[in-house]
Formats: C-alpha cells, sequence, structure tokens
C-alpha cells in the first residue's frame, strides 16, 4: 500500500475515512448534524455533498491522466463506494475500468468493442440465445444433475436417447435423496423440488423433446402418487416407474425397431447412414449378427464428426463402412440402396428434427429414388408441428469442443473464432420435411409419414 | 357340417405333415369357389384348420395356425393377398375376447365367426360398387386394368343406371383382359381391349381409371397385375383421377420401400440370362434363346415371348400411394393417408 503514502493532501482526511469506515455503520446521521463545519470529514458530508466531492475528484483525474495516483485513486473511490449510494458505485465502477493507466486505456477500448459485438450478436438466430457455460447453481441442486448439467455443455453425452436416460437416471438418484419436509406431501412438494434441478439442465443446455417427454410422464407420476403410502414405497414406485419407461418406451422399442427395420436389409444391400443414431447403430449391428452381407456409408460432418464413433464400432464388427463427408454425397448416393437415419423428434405434420445435415442426405436420396427410413421411438412424437428449421434450433457453442483426436497443433489454430466481422454459427438441428421421407419405423409399426399423428391412435391413447 | 366329417374321415389329425398338407389342399377347394378371392379362402382355410386342430391352448392354437399359414404362403409363389388374410385371421384370434366357457367353445365360435366372416364378405363387393357408383358420371369412359371381380361388379352396376363405355387392357402374359371384354361385352357395354404399351395413347380419352387390388399395404399404396403402376404415373401425369376398389380383407401390414421390396420380387426376376456355356444359375434361359431362334425362322408374323423369357418378368408391382386418388372399400372411400391410418389402427389396437 506504498501508492496510497503519495497521496494528495486534499484526499488526506479519506486515508483516515478509509479506516474508519467499517466502524461506520449510519454516517449519513452523524452528517447531518454537522452541516455546516468545513472542512467536512467524509463521515460528516450528506449523500449529495459525498457525490459532489466524488464528481470533482473524478474530473481532476479525468484531467490527468497519469500512470501514479490513479490506481490509488481508484482505490479510494471503491472504499468510498462501499459506504456510498449506489449512483456512486456505477461511476466509480467505470472510473476504475479507465483508471488502469495506459494499459487500461486499449482495455477499456477492446470492452467497448466485445460489449458492442455481444449486443449485436448474430442477427439470425438470436432468438435461440447464445450457448453459455452453466452459471453457479442458485438453490440446492442435486450434485448429480450439476455433474449432469456439466456434461450436457461439454457435449459429452449426446444423442436423444442417451440424454434421455442419463436424465431419467439422474432423477431416479434425486428422488431417493430427497426427503419430504414436515407438512408436506411427496406428491406435491416433489415436483417443486425437481423444478430448480430441471431449470439447471435446461441453462446448461436447451433441453431434448425426449428429456421433455419423459420429464412431462414423471411429473405426471409424481402427481399421481398414492399420498397414504411411505416415504421410502413412494420413491420406490417411482424409481420403479421410471426403470418401466425407460425399458418399455426406449430399450424394448430399440429392439422391435431393430427387428423390424433389419427386414428391410438384404443381402448386397448398400445401406447409407448419417452422423450417428444410436438406433441406426443397433439395427445395423443386428442385421449383420443375423448374418444379412450389407456394406454401409457413412457420412459425417463438422463440426461435430460423430459419424467417427459409428464408423468404429461397425468396423469392428467386421461391416465394410465407407466414410465420407457430406458435401461428397452427390458422388456415392446413385450407389446407395437404402437410407437409414435416425431423428431428434418427430412432429405431427410428419417432418422429422434431426441433427443437421439429415435434411440433404434425405432430399438427396429422394432425388434419386433412394427409400429414406428414419428409425424412430415412439416417445419422440413431440405434438407440435414444425414447418422449418430455424423456429426452434440449438447453436452448437464457439470453439471446438468436439475433436477428439490428436492434433499436432492445438485445437485453436483450426477451428475458426469470432472476429470483429465474422459470426460462427453452427446450429445443431435441421428439419426434414414430410415429402422427403419414405417411411418411418417405430416400435408400432412402419409408418408412412402422412400418417405420424396416427401413432396415439395406435398406442391406445388420446395424448402421448 | 356332414361334409366337414366326411374330410375329417380323411385325415389323421394328430399328425402334423397331414395337417399342413390338408390346409394346403382345404385352401385350394374354397379357392375353386369363383367368388372367393385368396384371402377369404386362407380364412375359411384356417377356420377349418381350427375345427381339426386337437390344440389345447390358445398358444398352441396360434402356433398351430401359423404353421398353417406358413405353409399356405410357401405353397404359392404370390403369397401376398393370402398373407393379407391370414394376417387378419391370426390377429383377429388373438385379440378376441375370451368369454368363453372351455376352450373348445372358444374353438367352435372362433370357426364361427370366420365362417361368419367370410359369408360377410361377399357382400363387400356390393357395398364398394354402390360406393363407387357416385363417382361415375353417365357417359363416362373408364380405363380398367385386368380382370377384377371387384371392377366387374361395379362396371355392371353402373350399367344399369348410366352409359359407360370401358377400355381395358389387354394384361400380358396372363391375358386377363380379354376375360373382361368377353363379360362386359355379353352384358353389353362397349368395351374395347387396348395394348399394355398403348395406355399413354389413349389416357387423354379416358375419364378416370378404375383397378381392383390384390393388397393394399400400410403405406397406402397399391399391389396389383403387373401394368398398374405404369397406368397409375400416367394417369398422374395426364391428370386423370385413379381409383382402386378394394375389400377391407386386402389391407395387409405389408410396407414396401421400392418396387423390388415386394416378397414376389426374387433374384430370377429381370436377371440377365447369362452366356449359354456353362452357368449356374439360368439353364432354361439359355434354351429359351434357342428357341426364339427357332420361332423366328418358322412362323414369321408373330413372335411370342417363350414362357422361360415369361418367368424372367414380375406378376404385380407396386403403386405409390401418391398416385392414387381414392380407395374404395367397404369401410367407406378413403384416402392413401387414410388407409394407413386405418391399417395401423387396426393391427396395433
Amino acid at each position: 500500500m506504498s501508492a496510497t503514502a503519495t497521496i494528495t493532501m486534499s484526499a488526506l482526511p479519506s486515508k483516515s475515512t478509509i479506516k474508519l469506515a467499517p466502524a461506520q455503520s449510519h454516517a449519513e446521521a452523524s452528517s447531518s448534524q454537522a452541516q455546516n463545519q468545513p472542512p467536512k470529514s467524509q463521515k460528516q458530508m450528506t449523500k449529495t455533498e459525498r457525490r459532489e466531492q466524488q464528481e470533482r475528484q473524478r474530473a481532476a483525474k479525468a484531467a490527468t491522466k497519469a500512470a501514479g495516483p490513479q490506481p490509488s485513486g481508484s482505490n479510494q473511490n471503491s472504499a468510498q463506494v462501499k459506504k456510498g449510494a449506489p449512483p456512486a458505485a456505477s461511476t466509480s465502477a467505470s472510473v476504475k475500468k479507465g483508471g488502469k493507466g495506459p494499459d487500461g486505456k486499449p482495455t477499456k477500448d477492446t470492452k467497448e468493442t466485445t460489449s458492442d459485438d455481444s449486443a449485436r450478436g448474430l442477427r439470425i438466430f438470436s432468438h435461440f440465445g447464445l450457448p453459455k457455460p452453466p452459471g453457479p447453481s442458485k438453490g440446492d441442486i442435486h450434485p448429480a444433475i450439476i455433474r449432469l448439467g456439466l456434461q450436457f455443455s461439454e457435449f459429452k453425452i449426446v444423442g436423444a436417447n442417451a440424454r434421455c436416460i442419463s436424465t431419467l437416471t439422474a432423477f431416479k438418484t434425486v428422488i431417493q435423496d430427497y426427503v419430504t419436509p414436515p407438512n408436506n406431501t411427496l406428491s406435491r412438494h416433489l415436483l417443486t423440488h425437481l423444478s430448480p434441478q430441471i431449470t439447471h439442465l435446461v441453462s446448461a443446455r436447451p433441453m431434448s423433446v425426449t428429456m421433455g417427454n419423459a420429464i412431462r410422464e414423471l411429473k405426471l407420476e409424481i402427481s399421481g402418487s398414492d399420498i397414504d403410502l411411505p416415504e421410502q414405497d413412494a420413491k420406490n414406485l417411482l424409481c420403479q416407474k421410471i426403470d418401466d419407461y425407460i425399458s418399455e418406451r426406449i430399450t424394448i422399442a430399440d429392439q422391435v425397431i431393430q427387428e423390424t427395420a433389419g427386414t428391410k436389409i438384404k443381402d448386397g444391400d448398400v445401406i447409407l447412414t448419417y452422423a450417428r443414431s444410436s438406433v441406426v447403430e443397433q439395427v445395423l449391428v443386428g442385421a449383420w449378427d443375423d448374418g444379412k452381407q450389407f456394406s454401409v456409408v457413412v457420412v459425417d460432418s463438422r463440426p461435430m464428426l460423430e459419424g467417427k464413433k459409428l464408423l468404429s464400432v461397425l468396423s469392428a464388427m467386421g461391416i465394410p463402412c465407407t466414410y465420407l463427408l457430406l458435401p461428397s454425397i452427390g458422388s456415392v448416393i446413385t450407389e446407395v440402396s437404402t437410407v437409414l437415419v435416425g431423428a431428434h423428434s418427430l412432429h405431427s405434420n410428419g417432418a422429422v428434427f434431426s441433427r443437421a445435415g439429415t435434411a440433404l442426405v434425405a432430399m438427396m436420396a429422394k432425388q434419386h429414388s433412394v427409400p429414406v427410413v428414419v428409425c424412430c421411438e415412439t416417445y419422440k412424437f413431440a405434438e407440435t408441428i414444425q414447418l422449418d428449421s430455424f423456429t426452434k434450433n440449438e447453436l452448437a457453442p464457439a470453439g471446438d469442443i468436439f475433436s477428439s483426436f490428436p492434433l499436432t497443433r492445438s485445437k485453436d489454430t483450426l477451428t475458426l473464432n469470432k472476429q470483429l466481422n465474422l459470426e460462427i454459427l453452427n446450429p445443431l438441428y435441421d428439419l426434414t420435411p414430410p415429402s422427403s421421407i419414405t417411411a418411418v419405423v417405430t416400435e408400432v409399426g412402419v409408418i408412412p409419414p402422412s400418417s405420424i399423428s396416427s401413432i396415439p391412435l395406435a398406442l391406445g391413447r388420446t395424448t402421448l | 357340417m356332414p361334409d366337414l366329417a366326411t374330410t375329417d374321415a380323411n385325415t389323421s389329425a394328430s399328425a402334423f405333415p397331414v395337417v399342413s398338407f390338408d390346409i394346403c389342399e382345404t385352401y385350394v377347394s374354397f379357392l375353386k369357389n369363383e367368388e372367393l378371392s385368396p384371402p377369404l379362402a386362407a380364412i375359411l382355410a384356417l377356420s377349418k384348420l381350427i375345427e381339426t386342430s386337437d390344440a389345447g391352448t390358445m398358444l398352441e392354437l396360434v402356433k398351430a395356425l401359423n404353421e398353417g399359414a406358413g405353409a399356405l404362403k410357401a405353397s404359392t409363389s404370390n403369397p401376398i393377398s393370402l398373407n393379407a388374410g391370414c394376417e387378419l385371421f391370426i390377429a383377429f384370434v388373438t385379440l378376441l375376447p375370451h368369454d368363453s366357457a372351455s376352450f373348445s367353445d372358444l374353438k367352435l365360435e372362433l370357426v364361427r365367426q370366420g365362417q361368419k366372416y367370410a359369408a360377410e364378405a361377399l357382400t363387400y363387393r356390393d357395398k364398394i360398387a354402390s360406393l363407387a357408383l357416385g363417382f361415375i358420371k353417365d357417359d363416362s369412359v373408364i380405363l380398367t386394368h385386368s380382370y377384377s371381380r371387384v371392377v366387374m361388379k361395379t362396371l355392371l352396376r353402373a350399367h344399369e343406371r348410366k352409359r359407360i363405355s370401358v377400355y381395358v387392357t389387354e394384361a400380358r402374359p396372363r391375358g386377363l383382359g380379354l376375360r373382361t371384354y368377353e363379360e362386359l361385352t355379353a352384358a353389353g357395354i362397349p368395351c374395347t381391349v387396348v395394348l399394355d404399351s398403348a395406355v399413354s395413347y389413349v389416357m387423354d380419352k379416358v375419364d378416370f381409371v378404375l383397378v381392383g387390388s390384390e393388397a393394399v399395404v400400410e403405406s397406402g399404396g397399391l399391389i396389383n397385375a403387373v401394368g398398374s403402376n405404369q397406368i397409375a404415373i400416367i394417369a398422374q401425369a395426364a391428370n386423370i383421377p385413379f381409383y382402386a376398389l378394394a375389400e377391407s380383407y386386402k389391407f395387409h401390414r405389408l410396407f414396401p420401400l421400392s418396387q423390388y421390396d415386394l416378397p414376389t420380387h426374387t433374384s430370377n426376376i429381370l436377371s440377365f440370362p447369362l452366356s449359354s456355356g456353362g452357368n449356374v444359375t439360368s439353364p432354361p434361359t439359355a434354351g429359351g434363346i434357342k428357341s426364339l431362334h427357332e420361332k423366328s425362322t418358322n412362323a414369321g408374323c408373330i413372335r411370342q415371348m417363350t414362357p422361360e423369357q415369361i418367368a424372367c418378368n414380375p406378376g404385380v408391382d407396386y403403386t405409390r400411394p401418391d398416385l392414387i386418388t381414392l380407395v374404395f372399400s367397404d369401410v367407406g372411400s378413403l384416402t392413401p393417408e387414410g388407409v394407413s391410418q386405418y391399417v395401423v389402427g387396426m393391427f396395433a389396437g
């Protein structure tokens, strides 16, 4: 604190007040008595007088912009601010920013430009909001949820099925650790307990349709749980219901889809698939295990390059595979017999919401009369109608967080970064119109896209 | 009942091979009835199977039915329509609420229901005829394909009150279009046979196209004698409505992704003959080439395809749902999308 020793004479009274500041809680009381005594000490000044003094000091500082006294000046101001009024806080904050000296000056400029940048943001897709890392958790978030949120935001868990299963598994832990507070029932309070957890997950990464449907079912089960059941029994019952949901609508559904779609694969076929769908992977592996001889073309795209994982799984089984990136699909499409893709969600008008690039693959296939088969469980059905890819979508975060292969140069040199006139836009999903799809294979059967809305009917319920 | 007893006397019900033999024979004997189409004959054959079966539980019965259906399918090269009937009946058997006292009562009930359904199904063609009547205007020129009993009924019904004239395709190789021609002319309806290759030539003179069906599939598409797809494509290009007539027992859970995804598509169809010296797959085709040479030196005027060449051609084809305007059925007039919703509802419930 040697800088403070060089304080000018006018600031001396304030130095003494700094030491006294913590001890003083209500300076205004004493200052009202000593209004007419010059020179006033800080504690004796009214708010307006203190503000005036700060303004004068700030003007003085601005006039003499030199390296030395400025850091100390900012220290003074920040100390004053602690007992000052809120408007003083904002002025000293701006002074602090400006008071960083010559090195502070350029800092101030770049800060201004970056704040302008984020204010401008992405002109299109600005309605999605920018992807941000999960902030400090507010409220009582269970550690399993915090871990899950982190995994979501870093894209360690991707895929509609994987996210749903991990969410439900985490919620099982939350439910088991939950204790009903006194004078409350589990069926009502658990819902309010789960809400901040769900909000935390949504802030990490926007919720997928599968998670939404599963959570809606879970809330239905919770609100319908019997009040008279002892707490542990009720919790066990809920966990059992969650297990049943996962088993019935995901695991077993996938097996049925695997068998049904497997019948569409014949010896000598060339199957084309895009990125990585867990269901399509199961279908291909199952068909190969059944002894069918076929080959696979894996089409992939940046930035996620998910197809590499699928490629490693398939080639480890011995399936002849070809790997290419999306722009070269035109050169192989004439050799393909069927296109198999997965889905993030299925909409009432028959449109399929899936990884960005799927629509291109489907349209190209349709153009060449190659049947496009979408493998999708019924729990991915969304009652909404979606007509285009940009009313509802998600942006991937900037920077390259997806590549896992070893690099000779650092990742930063290979990725595009935001510059003054360059915004990076990475939507994660796109919409395939129903006209490009030949059939949708679900666990209730093979359905043409025009009849997707009959799925709830087939399941025997009015809503899903 | 007495005729059943005589057939029972001929079979020893316990031995499995005799039962499956029985079902194919029964099926063929039912088919002899002109009115019965393959799905109905299959349903009746399966009901007969239930009668003669000694299954004691539902599981055994369904298993026996599936085996019988499998045997029927294996006995013919075009199993699609009889498959529709089998699936419908087996779904009905499994979904029927069991309120009978004993299992033998249940079996009798199933048999009775099966025969009742078959009897009722014979009235479906009249229902469809009355439904389609509303779409046939006076002085219509209709194009139809091959021979279909339900189309015949509709045309004869229409002729009672309106003036219609009919173009019918020859429908090679079986030439069933000629049978249509004979029956229509006998009824007094002006009819002309057109070559299969002249359909686009005649399309602009036609008011609408009316075809029967072997099966209507889950996508809303149509499986019918080969040539229907061509007619549908030409009709769409000329903006002519394409109507299909199908009884509800022809609705099938099949979903072909393309022409070659049909169960009737074998590796033999559209195969190229290998060179006549030493080949594995097609000695008959090699013989076919020889006989063609013979024929061309002999007759000179009209050439015919040899049976081997005809064997390389499909018997049925698949018409996509977007080419079909409406499907007339005993459950009503449905759009192709409506058909798939109906089929999903029927089999998933």
